[in-house]
Parts: C-alpha cells; structure tokens; sequence
C-alpha cells in the first residue's frame, strides 16, 4: 500500500439483512480525480456515506478502514469526525433540491456552514462566499442570496452546493452523482467546472457516478464497482483496455467507442456544443 | 375573498369592538345596577344585564379579550412546549424518543375532560380572580402540548432522515445548528397545532367555568356566563341570556376559520 495516500479506504458494510460493500478497497492520492463507476444498485451512494460516516443515519452498519491523514475516520469520535466533515472531506450530493433546506436562504446556508468550522465572524465569510459565487458563476448580489432554494434553478443549486463543499478548502472532495439531475448542456459545465478547480486548487476528487461519459470527461483514473467490491482500476487513457464484464457492460453502454471521448476530453463544453452534438460529429 | 381571510376580519371585528366596549369611559365589567337586574335590551344596556345588574355587553366583550388572551398565551405554550419535546424526542437517543411518545400516549389515553377537573378543583378556590384566570390556561397549556408533541415529534423524525439533514451534517454542522435548521422546517406543522389549540382553549375554558372551575367571579369569563343558562327560570327573564353563547359559537367559527386552510 502507498502510505502517501490522501485516502487508504477498506470497507464492509450494508443495511440489516444484506451486505452491499464486500471488502471494498481503494486509495486516493493528493490531487487525484478518480471516477468510481457503477450500474444502479452496485453501492456507489452506501460508500458515500460509509467514507464520511453517516450511514448510521440511513439504518446502514459499516466495518474496516478510511484512513486519511493517518486517523482511521470510522474508529474516530462523532464530534471529531463532526470536525472533518465540511472541512476535510467534503460532499457534493446528487439531489441538489432536496440536499438544500428549502426554508432558509442561500445566505443561510453558507452562513452555518461556516459557522460550523470557523469562528472569525462575517466578513472573512462574505469575502470567502463572493470568491466562491465568482468561481462557480453565481451572482452574489443580496438578492440571489435571500433566494430560498426552490426558487433557483437546479443547475444553480448544484453550483451552490459545489461552493458550499469548498467553502473550507477541504483536501478531498466527494461527489456522488452530481450531474444526474441536470440538463445535458448543465451537466457539461458542472464537470467542466470541477476539473477546473481540481487544476487550480489541487483539491482531491472522488467522483460516484453511472455516466461513463462525465467520468471519462473529468477523471484521471476509473475504478469499477460491482456488487459492492471495485473489480477493475485503470487510467482513463487505457480504458479501452477494460477487461472485467461489468467495466466491458459499461463501455458498451456508451453512444461512442471510447476513444472518441478522450480526443475530446480536455476541450471545454461551450453552451449548445455538448458531448453529444461532438459525437454527432465523429466519423462513424 | 378566502374563507381563512373572511373569518380573520370577522375576529378582528369582534376584538376591536369588544376593545372599544370595555375602554369606553365609565365601563365596568363589575359594576351592579340594582335598578335592572336581569334587564333586557335598553340604551344603557344594550345586551340586557344579569342577575346581579352588571352590563352583559361589557361582560361579554370582557371575557371574549380575556378569553382570546389566555387561550392565545395558552395555545402559544404549549405549541412551543411540544415543539421541544417533539424535537428533543426526535434527535436524542432512540430509547428516550420513545418513553417520551409512550408518555405523550399515556397523558392522550387519559379522560383529559376529568383529569382537567380534578387538576382545577385541587387548586384554592380563594385565590384572586385574576390568578385563577392565569392558572386555568395555565393547566390548559400544561395538559394540551402531548398531542401536538407527537404530532411534531413524527414530523422532526422525517426531518431527520431528509436529503438537507444528511447534507448539513456531511458539511459538518453542530446540533444546534441543524435544530435551528429544522424549526423553519417545522413551522408548517407548528402554525396549524398553535392555530387549532386556540378555539380548543376557549371551549374548554368557557367547559370548566359552567361547570364552576374557571376563571372566579367577578372576572367574567365565557363559562361563568354559559353558567346563568343552568337557570331555566332565567332563561324565560331575558332572550339576551343566550347572547354570550351565540357570540362564543360566532367565535369558535372564526378561529376555527382561521386555523382551516394553515
């Protein structure tokens, strides 16, 4: 094992009656964007939950290992790991509607949320909050942060949660599925704008999702789940080279080989030019 | 107009006039006039007098502010009350959220009616008018939050398990920041609880007092006024009798009016 690794991760772990991690492992080095894929059903929200030690909250049991920064986060205190989350190790969740309290404003969020790790008071806040809003192209304006949630756009309020996971700097980024509920056009700027800060912060990336496609689009590495272990870990550039049935099931899922996706990985989405109107264009 | 706003001016109505009735220079919800007692409608009585020459109008205005008054503080407790119990029962330990639903269960199963009753009567009769007033609503809130417990109780435990639950505690927030989060989330519940206690206050208070329980004499009260129709005789005296229960039922109508569509 590679102890330089931001993350060292050993899990087993399900709900009562049934086990959805089976000795899963993986690491996740400093800087890194790894893509953890799988079909619906392979465990990718139970790992979620399990990494930042919430999934007693959803009736979940979980044993084994996340070891980051040499503390073993399951073996830790509820209030010391109540200190990690939002500041370590942040999550970006699937459903931004209803990840968002619907009752109070923007501001409201950003406020408790910095409360909760910092004690400095409001203008270190607001001057962290306006950075924020420009680097994920948000106004900052007094009335967008009055806004309550249900009434911004999804796109706008998985951009909101993206600042609100970096609002701390937290070293390791979790993203489960954060472009599922968005518009194909939305969904390329959100994977656009999370390799972006990955660029420029070197903020680690554990990014869940089903979507071939974005994955191929943002990370480094790929690692495939299935039924609750990873079976295969590989670049993104040797992908085709999958040769595990459930990584081979998912590539064949895909509108387009493969390799096609790498030739334009690293060209930005421009609004109507979206991956799929790019491989409209590739030679049959 | 709505049928909620309709009975909201209705109320205010009724609370402005019973203000203007009782701040009227001269008015005295205490004041006997021998020479008319159990007097019918005249230009110095407008609603007749009881049985001791007091003006019913000022009475019953009287008793409809005092009445609004302790119900409004009573509903405002207890509502607050089971807010906190409700929520407390919900976050803390599992084996205390469910002692504290098998307490709320035990306080529902009992004859509530009776347990009023009993509570009121084992209070001094000789305290002042206006502390027995105090202490009727008082009980009234302490005996009417398990209902309105349970009721929010199950609310802050769907609450708990809710995708911005999960989030804020993925991002790290203390408990009393994500109780502070859920109270704006509870207010859809809570508004209706509080706005429903309101008129089940005001009967219950205007119950104890016809059954001589209430709020003491001479303060006057709903149930002290429902108590002059025990006296048929009475009733065949004066029509205006019936004035304090026809207002109570305009009122229970407009605050149930209210409480319809919150």
């Amino acid at each position: 094992m590679n102890t330089e690794a931001l993350l060292r991760v050993r899990l087993s772990g399900g709900y009562s009656g049934s086990d959805v991690l089976r000795d899963l492992m993986f690491e996740l080095q400093p800087g890194e964007v790894v893509g953890l894929v799988g079909s619906s059903g392979a465990g990718k929200s139970t790992i979620v939950l399990s990494l930042v030690g919430l999934l007693p909250w959803r009736g979940g049991r979980v044993t084994g290992e996340v070891v980051m920064a040499g503390r073993n986060l399951l073996a830790l205190r509820e209030k010391e790991l109540r200190a990690m989350r939002g500041r370590s190790i942040a999550l970006i969740p699937q459903s931004p509607m209803t990840a968002l309290n619907a009752a109070i404003s923007i501001r409201s969020h950003f406020r408790e949320a910095w409360r909760a790790h910092d004690k400095r008071g409001r203008e270190p806040m607001l001057l962290r909050v306006r950075e924020l809003m420009a680097e994920v192209q948000l106004p900052c304006d007094d009335a967008f942060l009055a806004r309550r949630p249900p009434q911004i756009s999804v796109g706008q309020a998985q951009r909101v949660l993206i600042a609100l996971a970096l609002l701390h700097r937290p070293a390791l980024i979790i993203a489960d599925e954060p472009t599922s509920a968005l518009d194909p056009v939305t969904q390329a700027q959100i994977v656009d704008l999370l390799r972006e800060l990955n660029r420029r912060y070197g903020t680690t990336l554990l990014y869940i999702s089903h979507d071939l496609i974005s994955v191929m689009r943002l990370c480094d590495r790929i690692a495939v789940l299935d039924q609750g272990t990873i079976v295969e870990s590989l670049p993104v550039s040797e992908v085709g080279q999958a040769r595990h049935p459930a990584s081979l099931s998912l590539l064949h899922a895909l509108p387009v080989p493969p390799e096609a996706l790498l030739r334009f990985r690293d060209q930005p989405a421009r609004n109507a030019e979206t991956l799929c109107e790019l491989a409209e264009k590739l030679p049959q | 107009m709505s049928l909620r706003r309709g009975a909201l001016w209705v109320l205010v109505g009724l609370i402005l006039t019973a203000g203007a009735v009782v701040a009227r220079p001269g008015a005295s919800y205490a004041h006997q006039d021998r020479e008319a007692t159990l007097a019918g409608s005249s230009m110095q009585h407008p609603a007749g007098t009881d049985d001791f020459g007091r003006d019913r109008l000022i009475r019953v205005s009287a008793a409809l502010l005092i009445s609004l008054t302790g119900s409004i503080v009573g509903a405002a407790l207890t509502t607050a009350a089971a807010a906190g119990v409700g929520t407390l029962a919900a976050f803390g330990p599992k084996v205390v959220g469910w002692s504290t639903m098998l307490v709320c269960d035990a306080f529902l199963a009992l004859p509530w009616m009776f347990l009023l009753m009993m509570v009121r009567s084992a209070l001094p009769f000789t305290m002042s008018p206006a502390h027995s007033a105090a202490i009727t609503f008082l009980v009234l809130a302490a005996l009417g939050w398990p209902a309105c417990a349970r009721a929010v109780y199950r609310g802050a435990v769907a609450q708990r398990t809710s995708g911005w639950m999960l989030h804020a505690r993925a991002t790290g927030l203390h408990r009393t920041q994500m109780i502070r989060y859920l109270l704006p989330n509870l207010l859809s519940l809570l508004l209706p609880q509080f706005l429903v206690s309101i008129p089940a206050f005001v009967i219950a208070e205007a119950n104890l007092g016809a059954l001589g329980l209430g709020i003491s004499e001479p303060l006057p009260s709903w149930g002290g006024m429902l108590f002059e129709l025990n006296n048929s005789a009475m009733l065949l005296e004066t029509r205006w009798v019936f004035f304090p229960l026809a207002l109570l039922v305009v009122v229970l109508l407009a605050l149930e009016g209210t409480a319809a569509e919150a």
